[in-house]
């Protein structure tokens, strides 16, 4: 069965080699018999990653320990559950991971696009199988993760305990999903960009992709948000950790690359700038793998500082300078005939949205890199912390909020300031309402309360804006159809769906920005060691420390479980049991916290440390509104799966609009 | 036509303007030195009451704690023969244990002994197993005895129950 992985993946890359050879072949020397042939690979190598893949599953799910990763992530007694997911709980596993990814990803695109547009397609293809050769070099000669151990020891390491939570389950291929789908996208503008078919045709092929990437990129960046919250017991959910940073980087541009290419859609402008986002957004992903694989970046997750990661460092390289070198080739094609008309209109409110996108992307990458910039420069290694990333990102951050709230508003073209007066007037009345009301309410001792309260402020103003959009236009709807409201707000957004899903986006994004506003400027926290019986107040909450007990759940856990019994206004309110886990053949604890959420804040507990005197000491937060992010996040994906449902009448608009074109200017072939 | 085109590289400008003075003046107020424990050793200057984070293993057997005080702890990290005394006041993380590597965020005093303010271990993430396997590979196996034995000695003391309602 060893033999059976380890083979398909050389055959796979054999493959994946010929494949992008006879497909650029084809295409430049017109040879349909090369074309036939290549087609047929991006199936093998999806056959063979597949097999080889399910190779891997067998050994962990047999206790295969002959096998070295299998023997270092897995152990008898673990979950199957678990035994499945160690599959990319280590670095050899979730590089053949991705690539089974890329390689289905490629598969679907292959179906969806056969025999279509012959003169994209075969490069598209093409790209993808040597990012595909990439991935499998390194599979094959670097990070086998077939290496056999000689003499198979009797039982594994085990995975560690921190990767034994769900979370686990759903987290990394939720972001390898959004990672590796923007190969897709990445495909075709170099595809587009080799066979100077410039025009917005490859970015209406992957709409789609880019939507269903950047929705994975955004969840995995929440559930990694949530799996902190919850895991690791430090009460916050981002640290501004190099590894939180590269996920960060790549949602940033896609959603700069997202924005904008609606002005090429609508406006055919933005051409050079579309192209260099969706290579940056590409090339990020790469660097976020490059900053995970190479221990070059002091971060809390430690790494394998293996050669590894000079092997992205190089592919980047490549990568960069080769569509560098094309996009720059190309220029004289890209030029666009438009050009923005006024600076209040809602086109240039696109175009500072994505500096705005840009500038924290380009923040947050010069903190993550500034360790080696300045050991390089100075000779000393300096390291910024989450207050540069607060100090920089927040206002920046807020600038963006503001402008989710004008872009539905602003005209489009040029607006005028009657324009301005009658589309602005309730929101910017909103937000004054809402700054009078919130005032009383709110401290604003320092920065960070000044920062909330200018949020809240700015959300107020986003989503008047927002509903207000909802609101003209399910009332001009019912005025026409005679419909009731609800029927009109459904029909409305239904045969809107983009525009309207992506409103709901807003909105979600909106909820994310209140969440981290409240829980970042409002929240406390305490720590106290207690006897039995002994109790604190925290933030209007008595906590009295009750009971202290060790439970047996399993041959190779052991549960140790505070109880602590909550009361406010001296009622008993809710029941909290912070837990520390011991798991057999690791030498570290887990905490398990115990979080009791509402939508006003949560109640965050910690079973830091006990003694053999049943005396413990026990770590509480209380963070505000932490649960709207969450609500926020479900909000996103709704909106998202809106925008993404298959849209008939967008596409008969589209096909009425190439219709009049071509009456308007009929093509040679048809005269 | 000319002069829309001035307005907004203007406007472009004064956002990127804007954004390169926040980059800037965010790094020179917040960032820190980071050395590792040889490294701080063996500066020329003294860096004595300003802020850096230090990198370094805990010393075997140095974690102390203070009786009255359980969250008071004071603990040695070395690195590369080289150790730094650290005093600090807080919750400790669950891996922050002997010989494991540690970063700590605070200010030297005069007197040499490093208060930290924030203490970090390193997260063991997917990935650092694969390096002790790297270490152990080929030559040694693991014993399997060595992974059997939990820090559970303390658990043991207090009162076993299987199930959860009794709480």
């Amino acid at each position: 069965m060893n033999d059976i992985g380890e083979f398909t993946l050389l055959l796979a890359l054999a493959t994946a080699l010929y494949g992008c050879i006879a497909y650029v072949m084809s295409a430049r020397g017109n040879r349909i018999d090369l074309y036939l042939s290549a087609d047929k690979t991006p199936f093998i190598v999806w056959v063979c990653v597949t097999i080889s893949s399910i190779c891997l599953w067998k050994a962990f799910l047999t206790d295969d320990f002959s096998l070295q990763y299998v023997w270092a992530y897995s152990n008898r007694e673990l979950d199957t559950f678990y035994k499945v997911s160690s599959f990319w709980g280590g670095q050899k596993g979730s590089l053949l991971f991705w690539t089974l990814l890329l390689s289905t990803y490629m598969l679907v695109v292959y179906f969806q696009n056969r025999n279509k547009n012959l003169r994209v397609v075969p490069y598209a293809m093409a790209v993808m199988l040597v990012i595909v050769v990439f991935f499998l070099f390194l599979i094959n000669f670097s990070t086998n993760p077939f290496e056999r151990i000689p003499l198979p020891p009797e039982d594994g390491r085990g995975l560690n305990p921190l990767l034994q939570n769900y979370w686990m389950v759903i987290h990394p291929p939720t972001l390898y999903l959004g990672y590796v789908g923007f190969t897709v996208p990445f495909a075709f503008a170099v595809a587009a960009l080799i066979s100077k078919d410039l025009d917005d045709g490859w970015i209406r092929m992957t709409r789609k992709w880019t939507l269903i990437s950047w929705f994975f990129l955004c969840m995995g960046n929440l559930f990694g948000a949530s799996w902190a919250y919850v895991e690791l017991g430090w009460g916050g959910y981002w640290a501004w950790d190099p590894v939180e940073n590269a996920a960060f980087m790549p949602l940033l541009i896609a959603t700069a690359f997202l924005h904008s290419v609606m002005i090429q859609e609508k406006k055919d402008m933005m051409k050079v700038w579309n192209m260099s986002l969706i290579l940056l957004t590409f090339a990020m992903t790469i660097f976020g793998t490059f900053i995970t694989r190479s221990g070059l970046i002091q971060s809390v997750h430690t790494f394998d500082e293996a050669t590894l990661g000079y092997y992205f460092l190089a592919f980047l390289f490549v990568i960069i300078t080769a569509c560098a070198t094309l996009i720059i080739a190309r220029l004289p094609l890209l030029k666009s005939t438009n050009e923005l008309d006024s600076f209040f209109s809602r086109e240039s409110s696109f175009l500072f949205n994505n500096l705005l996108l840009l500038g924290i992307a380009f923040a947050t990458f010069w903190g993550t890199i500034f360790p080696i910039i300045s050991e390089a420069v100075r000779d000393v290694k300096i390291t910024v912390g989450p207050p540069f990333y607060n100090q920089v990102n927040v206002p920046i951050g807020l600038a963006l909020l503001a402008l989710i709230g004008i872009g539905p508003v602003i005209a489009w073209r040029r607006a005028t300031l009657s324009n301005l007066k009658k589309n602005f007037l309730k929101p910017v009345l909103a937000s004054l309402i809402a700054a009078i009301v919130l005032f009383p309410f709110i401290p604003l001792g320092n920065r960070a309360e000044i920062y909330t309260y200018v949020t809240f402020v700015l959300c107020a103003f986003v989503v008047t804006s927002i509903f207000t959009e909802f609101y003209k236009g399910t009332v001009s709807r019912m005025g026409l159809h005679e419909e009731s409201v609800a029927g009109a707000l459904t029909a409305m957004t239904w045969r809107n769906k983009r525009r309207y899903g992506g409103y709901i986006v807003h909105i979600g994004v909106v909820l994310i920005f209140a969440g981290i506003a409240g829980s970042q400027a409002y929240g406390t926290h305490t720590e106290k060691h207690l006897q039995l019986g002994e109790s604190f107040e925290i933030r209007g909450y008595t906590i009295k420390y009750e009971k202290l007990v060790a439970i047996e759940a399993t041959s190779i856990k052991t549960r140790i479980i505070a109880q602590l019994a909550v009361e406010r206004d001296g009622n008993r309110y809710w029941t909290g049991h912070p837990e520390k886990e011991f798991y057999k053949g690791q030498n570290q604890p887990v905490s398990e916290v115990d979080v009791l959420s509402t939508w006003k804040e949560d109640l965050y507990m910690i079973l830091a440390d006990f003694r053999e005197d049943e005396s413990a000491t026990i770590k509480v937060y209380v963070n505000p509104m932490v649960s709207w992010m969450w609500t926020g996040g479900w909000i996103i994906a709704f909106g998202t799966m809106i925008s993404m449902w298959p849209d008939r009448l967008e596409q008969r608009r589209r096909l009425d609009r190439i219709r009049k074109q071509e009456q308007l200017f009929p093509s040679p072939a048809q005269e | 036509m000319k002069q829309k085109k001035v307005r907004f590289l203007v406007g472009s400008l004064l956002i990127v303007g804007a954004i390169a003075y926040l980059i800037t003046m965010g790094i020179s107020n917040t960032s820190q030195y980071f050395f590792t424990v040889d490294e701080l050793m063996s500066q020329k200057t003294s860096y004595a009451g300003t802020g850096m984070k230090v990198k370094g293993n805990v010393v075997n057997g140095s974690i102390q704690r203070d009786a009255s005080d359980y969250l008071n702890v004071n603990f040695s990290i070395e690195e590369n023969d080289a150790s730094l005394k650290v005093a600090y006041q807080g919750v400790t993380p669950d891996m922050f244990i002997d010989g494991g590597e540690v970063v700590v965020e605070g200010t030297l005093g005069k007197d040499g002994i490093f208060h930290a303010n924030t203490l970090l271990t390193s997260c063991p993430s997917k990935y650092e197993a694969e390096k002790e396997a790297g270490k152990m590979h080929p030559g040694k196996f693991p014993n399997a005895d060595e992974y059997k034995k939990p820090g559970l000695n303390e658990a043991e003391v207090l009162p076993k129950t299987n199930d959860l309602t009794s709480l």
